[in-house]
């Protein structure tokens, strides 16, 4: 195939979508999937036929929409109609309000403020303001089918710079100021120039690795890239070899990721198919491969010396890093390795210019990437939020922004207490620090990091020491265990935060945990230990005053470490009796219409009396 | 070079020199638990870090693998060292509080007590301390991955595949070996050698060269013995042609690196000798014959080793490794000697091309060097038993009879057959050059079976180092090497341990030609085996009984005197004009500096011929060194007195002297 006929495809594909009068697209990424979208999406086919419409009405199946806690979610067409929650005995009204241009109320969204509805998806402020890059396909098209994409402008970056030299496409980058989106924040064209320098250097070819081995708890951003526009991915990965000069390429996947790794497949195969990977590509000299490696889930394979390793049939452990992956990489050769992410945002570089990328997102990048963040970065956001989901946004949003207007802030009336973002290995920030910019310094400031873009929401019934004990935790059994500091730090931190959780805290273990931080920070062999300590480092920053009253007070202010509350019935007791007769263990006595009594040594703090009474009778301190 | 400063000294280093080394070279001393010279560093106790300061920015690192690219500064022993690598210690210590080096570490840290309960504690002494040691060594001293890490994190350990005995294993003990705590221990050895801990000792000397030092010295397992290829090429030592030549212009597409880049795909450890750190045996991997009934059939072929690239390529005229390769493969299919078959071959080709075999006589083939298609086939018929392939397969002693008898030779071509067809005792010539070298023309000579290297390699003694001038010096060499190789015989040892990698400090010692480092070695291991403590003169009677014994008994068969000592001419100098002239500055250097023969004027052939003379009577002179040095009589038999000394005059042995 050569351009012309990309363009063609691309017209032809247009002008037969447009010749529906609607398209449904029913949300296919794993968290509507769960929900049933592929009943639903089976369903509308047949209602369709059996009404005889289906060269009116098209049904597309699409990547994650983001907006998860709402699924199955249906947008329908070029209104842009946004459905929420959507079961299989609405599908008739859906088609019949469709054909007289009129909405199913009970299935729209409904504002949380005014509980008025809103038909149109881009009205609601969870998409409102969100800026697109790397998602700027999802939902609209069939991710496993490549003629959607085309017609969505996929392939036409990487013919755009078909003939362009390596060192320019680099320059272009470069000047994008994109860092890499993994975790560490690295600027991806200088990256891409130390490969290529390297690989001329050594005269070795060189490889592209995309790491799609999201290992964070929560973090569900380079999976949906993937299920929602798998050829962004292979297109980016396409254009960095042009720019280094590989002709391999690995997408490192973990295979927890069965439909990113099945729609990454078909992508592959169709790109394949069209011409656009494999030899001579687009009918030039440039020949290029991506091979799939299934990774078997380990944290710590995220690290790039630990993947390489994996990659290579060998247990995922890091190496030092004194000589780059760009120098030494996979099979000893220079290796670039990006993220899913930073890959996706590579075509719309190209596509629109450097200036427009670098125009977006924090401070001035023009002279130098490290001066700032621009463009957009995906979170998924989390927690004790209203509007859980994946959200797109410019780089230097505040804080406040993503939690307040995208995520509409904290369910059940509770107060906003801590956002952890960056991952495990990120940190929690405070209430106090709402207004600070999302970017890659910032972050790195406040005592957290950018990370892979995890964000989990805390409410103020959150302790923050159970939230270190739980990171540590998850920690200790994920680092590999090669050196001394990671193993043992996490090892040590945990026993100590355990203690402390259970009221055995003493006098120096908040300085002891800094001491093993420390070690950890600047002894360890990889960046999974060097930050490990985090969460521990800036929950005591901000929150040491929760330390001091587990250790010195015996006492959990959040009310969530067991052994340091207790459950005692204060006067607002009615004494409707409700509390003892769900009291599992029969410790809660009383007469009716009296006041009620706990008895401390049955308690088990199993927690149902605080949740079933209707009084706010029940103390917990 | 780069210059840096380690702890306010100056030092100068080669780029990618780590900080260990370089602050090693200042005797600054860095700790470290998983770090020996024998394997990479592995970066993972974390214990050996410093402060590295590069301009402005100064960041902690790891000494044993952070490598010198620039000029820094680097502080051993600052704070913030001092105290991360307490810390470390501390933590260390909560889990393994008996283990002697984490002690004594933590003590030199000011570490006594810990304030960490750990969960994992471990009282042992000899606890693991997860230091990768085993691991590493397994894997890259012994090319093996018996062992390894299983279990992340705090469940991290050192096990054999699901966690179960492996029978890969074979005992090799360099994990235990290496093992600082004795975490690892031999239970049980299977050889039951009195004291195996004394025979761990000296064969991790050989684990640790091999790991250290073969890559730049034979490269015995990259490659194996056909590394030798391009060094005897260098040294005019590589037999071309039937020996005419010892090097050729061609010689380049044998080298191992031919092989190592397009052919051998094997980098494992080879069942010759299970546990061998050398394993220099190769195969080549899915090649596909050309010929022969397994034509098109992907095979593995065992080799090559040098012998085979050698004697089925250039002393065939032939430097195409694909030939090598396809010979070898059915040389060992029909059970033929590669060495036998090349130098055969060899002779057959020269024959061939001096009028003695024509297309006639060999049924129709043009047996000329260089003939690829004749070479293969001549050794298919020899597998079917057809054609002229019969006649050479019967090897060179009977193919110059035959030659003689049926084809109706003139006396000069029949001396001219007996000059070039190279064997000794019946045997073909194994593959060096050894004109320019008595010595070694004694070691091919006198050595009992045959024309075989085996017994002596003297070359680079005698001829480049010129470590041995006098007759005497080249008896005692004759002498010396036969009996100490004819010990590995005796104890069914490799011989390729002793000296094809040697100690780094062998060239300077007194006879590095002897590698006394490991003489020592093996007089060690005899001893642990077998409770029986030798010295290296006990070593070498042990040889001299055998082989005085293995003499006689040739005797008694009818050879075993010096008649059957004799070597063809081409194998201690110039045949025809054609090779004389082809190394002529070299032969009238000689013939004027050693014999004072004045060659103005002479012409090839009258120099060539005085030239034989001379060096035909020095191999008879060598000879009476020998046999005087051995202690045999002037014909080349032991007499009875030696065998007495040797406590070897048994009845039936002292009978056949008698004969004499």
């Amino acid at each position: 195939m050569n351009i012309e006929q990309l363009k063609k495809i691309q017209t032809e594909t247009l002008s037969k979508l447009d010749k529906y009068k609607a398209a449904l697209m029913i949300c296919a990424g794993t968290g509507c999937v769960s929900a049933g979208s592929f009943t639903l999406k089976d369903l509308l086919e047949k209602e369709i036929k059996k009404r005889n419409m289906e060269n009116d009405i098209l049904v597309v199946p699409t990547g994650c929409n983001g907006f998860c806690a709402q699924g199955p979610i249906m947008v329908i067409q070029p209104e842009g109609i946004f459905y929420q929650k959507v079961k299989p005995e609405d599908i008739p009204e859906i088609i019949d309000n469709l054909l007289e241009g009129k909405y199913v109320e009970r299935l729209l969204y409904k504002d949380l403020k005014t509980k008025q509805a809103i038909p149109k998806m881009d009205d609601i402020r969870f998409f409102g303001k969100q800026q697109l890059i790397a998602l700027r396909n999802k939902g609209i098209i069939n991710p496993e089918n490549i003629e959607d994409a085309i017609a969505r402008g996929a392939y036409q970056a990487l013919a755009k710079v078909l003939k362009t030299n390596k060192e320019d496409i680099i320059k272009e980058i470069i000047k994008s100021g994109i860092r890499g989106r993994g975790g560490g924040g690295f600027p991806t064209g200088v990256k891409w120039e130390s490969a290529l320098k390297a690989a001329e250097k050594k005269n070795e070819e060189p490889y592209v690795i995309c790491n799609a081995d999201e290992g964070d708890p929560g973090a569900f951003m380079d999976r949906s890239i993937v299920e929602a526009d798998p050829h962004t991915v292979i297109e980016g990965m396409a254009i960095g070899a042009l720019a280094v000069g590989a002709k391999e390429g690995f997408v490192y996947i973990r295979n927890e990721y069965p439909l990113a790794l099945k729609r990454l497949e078909i992508a592959i195969k169709q790109a394949h198919e069209k011409g656009l990977l494999g030899k001579n590509i687009l009918d030039s000299d440039f020949c290029f491969d991506i091979h799939i490696h299934r990774g078997a889930g380990a944290f710590v394979c995220g690290e790039s010396s630990a993947l390489m390793a994996s990659m290579s049939g060998r247990a995922g452990e890091p190496r030092a890093k004194y000589v780059h992956n760009v120098e030494v990489g996979y099979r000893g050769k220079p290796t670039v390795l990006n993220n899913v992410e930073t890959w996706a945002n590579i075509p719309v570089i190209i596509d629109k210019g450097a200036k427009w990328f670098a125009s977006i997102g924090s401070g001035d990048v023009s002279e130098n990437p490290w001066n700032g963040s621009s463009g957009t970065k995906v979170f998924s956001l989390v927690g004790n939020i209203v509007n859980s989901g994946l959200v797109e946004v410019p780089m230097g949003i505040t804080l406040r922004e993503i939690i307040y207007d995208i995520g509409g802030g904290i369910p059940n009336g509770r107060k906003f207490k801590a956002i952890q973002t960056g991952g495990p290995s990120g940190g929690c920030i405070p209430a106090d620090q709402l207004d600070l910019p999302v970017d890659f310094d910032s972050l790195t400031e406040a005592g957290s990091m950018m990370g892979s873009g995890g964000m989990i929401v805390m409410d103020d019934k959150t302790c923050m020491v159970d939230v270190a004990k739980y990171f540590i935790s998850f920690l200790k059994d994920e680092s590999c265990g090669k050196c001394t500091p990671c193993r043992e730090g996490l090892i040590s931190l945990f026993e100590i935060l355990n203690r402390i959780t259970k009221g055995e805290g003493k006098e120096g273990d908040i300085e002891l945990m800094k001491e093993i931080a420390e070690t950890m920070e600047v002894a360890s062999l990889c960046a999974l230990g060097q930050t490990a300590a985090y969460p521990v480092l800036s929950t005591i920053r901000y929150f040491r005053d929760e330390y001091e009253a587990h250790i010195k007070d015996k006492k959990c202010p959040a009310g969530v470490c067991k052994p340091l509350i207790t459950y005692s019935v204060n006067d607002n007791c009615t004494g409707c009796t409700i509390c003892a007769r769900n009291c599992p263990v029969d410790a809660i006595s009383g007469k009716v219409k009296e006041k009620h009594f706990i008895n401390t040594d049955k308690c088990i703090k199993c927690n149902v009396c605080y949740e079933v009474c209707k009084f706010k009778a029940i103390t917990v301190e | 070079m780069i210059d840096i400063i380690i702890d306010g000294k100056k030092i100068s280093v080669k780029e990618e020199t780590t900080i260990m080394d370089a602050a090693k070279k200042l005797n600054i001393d860095i700790p470290g638990l998983c770090h020996r010279s024998t394997v990479e560093a592995y970066g993972a106790c974390r214990l050996c870090v410093v402060d590295v300061i590069d301009g402005r920015k100064t960041r902690m690192v790891t000494s044993c693998n952070y490598p010198i690219r620039k000029s820094i500064e680097v502080n051993t022993q600052s704070e913030r060292v001092r105290k991360t690598r307490g810390m470390l210690l501390e933590m260390m210590l909560s889990r393994w509080p008996n283990v002697d080096m984490i002690k004594q570490l933590a003590k030199e840290y000011g570490i006594i007590q810990t304030r960490f309960i750990h969960p994992l504690i471990d009282y042992s002494s000899n606890a693991c301390i997860l230091c990768g040691l085993c691991v590493n060594a397994c894997s890259e001293i012994m090319w093996e991955d018996i062992i390894g890490f299983a279990g992340r994190g705090e469940s991290r350990r050192v096990v054999m595949p699901f966690e179960k005995h492996y029978d890969a294993c074979v005992g090799c003990s360099t994990c235990a070996n290496i093992c600082p705590t004795g975490a690892i221990k031999m239970i049980d050895d299977p050889n039951q050698p009195v004291d195996s801990k004394r025979i761990m000792k000296y064969g991790s000397i050989i684990a640790d060269e091999m790991a250290l030092m073969d890559e730049e010295q034979c490269d015995m397992r990259g490659v194996g013995t056909a590394h030798l290829a391009q060094i005897m090429n260098d040294y005019d030592l590589f037999p071309t042609c039937n020996y005419k030549f010892g090097s050729h212009k061609d010689a380049c597409g044998l080298h191992s690196d031919v092989f190592k880049k397009k052919y051998i795909t094997q980098g494992l450890p080879d069942g010759c000798w299970l546990g061998c750190s050398m394993s220099c045996a190769k195969a080549v991997e899915g090649y596909e014959l050309k010929t022969g009934p397994y034509k098109g059939e992907k095979v593995l072929i065992d080799g090559p080793e040098y012998e085979t690239v050698a004697g089925c390529g250039a002393n065939m005229g032939i430097f195409n490794p694909e030939f090598v390769l396809e010979a070898n493969f059915y040389c060992d299919t029909y059970g033929i000697d590669t060495i036998s078959f090349g130098t055969g071959m060899a002779f057959a080709m020269e024959c061939y091309e001096n009028g003695i075999l024509n297309k006639e006589r060999t049924g129709g083939m043009e047996f000329k060097f260089g003939n690829e298609e004749v070479g293969m086939e001549a050794l298919h018929q020899m597998g079917r038993g057809e054609g002229f392939g019969v006649i050479v397969g019967q090897g060179i002693r009977r193919m110059k009879q035959i030659f003689a008898e049926k084809f109706d030779l003139t006396e000069e071509q029949i001396q001219f057959i007996q000059d070039i067809g190279m064997e000794a005792k019946g045997m073909e010539y194994s593959e060096y050059v050894t004109k320019e070298s008595l010595a070694m023309q004694g070691g091919y000579g006198l050595a009992l079976k045959g024309a075989q290297h085996d017994e002596a390699w003297l070359i680079f003694m005698d001829m480049v180092n010129n470590q041995i001038p006098t007759f005497e010096d080249k008896a005692e060499a004759l002498h010396y090497f036969p009996m100490f190789r004819t010990w590995f015989g005796l104890m069914g040892l490799c011989k390729l341990p002793w000296n094809d990698v040697e100690p780094a400090d062998n060239a300077e010692t007194d006879e590095p030609a002897k590698v006394p480092g490991h003489v020592e070695g093996y007089v060690n291991f005899f001893s642990a085996m077998t409770g029986k403590e030798i010295d290296k003169h006990e070593l070498i009677l042990q040889s001299e009984r055998v082989y005085n014994f293995q003499r006689v008994f040739n005797y008694r068969l009818g050879f075993g005197t010096r008649e059957h000592d004799s070597i063809p001419y081409r194998s201690a100098g110039p045949v025809t004009i054609e090779e004389y002239e082809s190394r002529a500055e070299r032969y009238d250097k000689q013939l004027v500096e050693k014999w004072g023969y004045d060659i103005k004027g002479k012409t090839s052939g009258e120099k060539r011929d005085y030239l034989r003379k001379m060096r035909e009577s020095d191999y008879q002179k060598l000879c009476d060194a020998v046999y005087k040095r051995r202690g045999w009589n002037n014909n080349g038999v032991p007499t009875i007195q030696k065998m007495k000394e040797l406590g070897m005059d048994l009845h039936s042995v002292v009978e056949v002297l008698k004969r004499v």
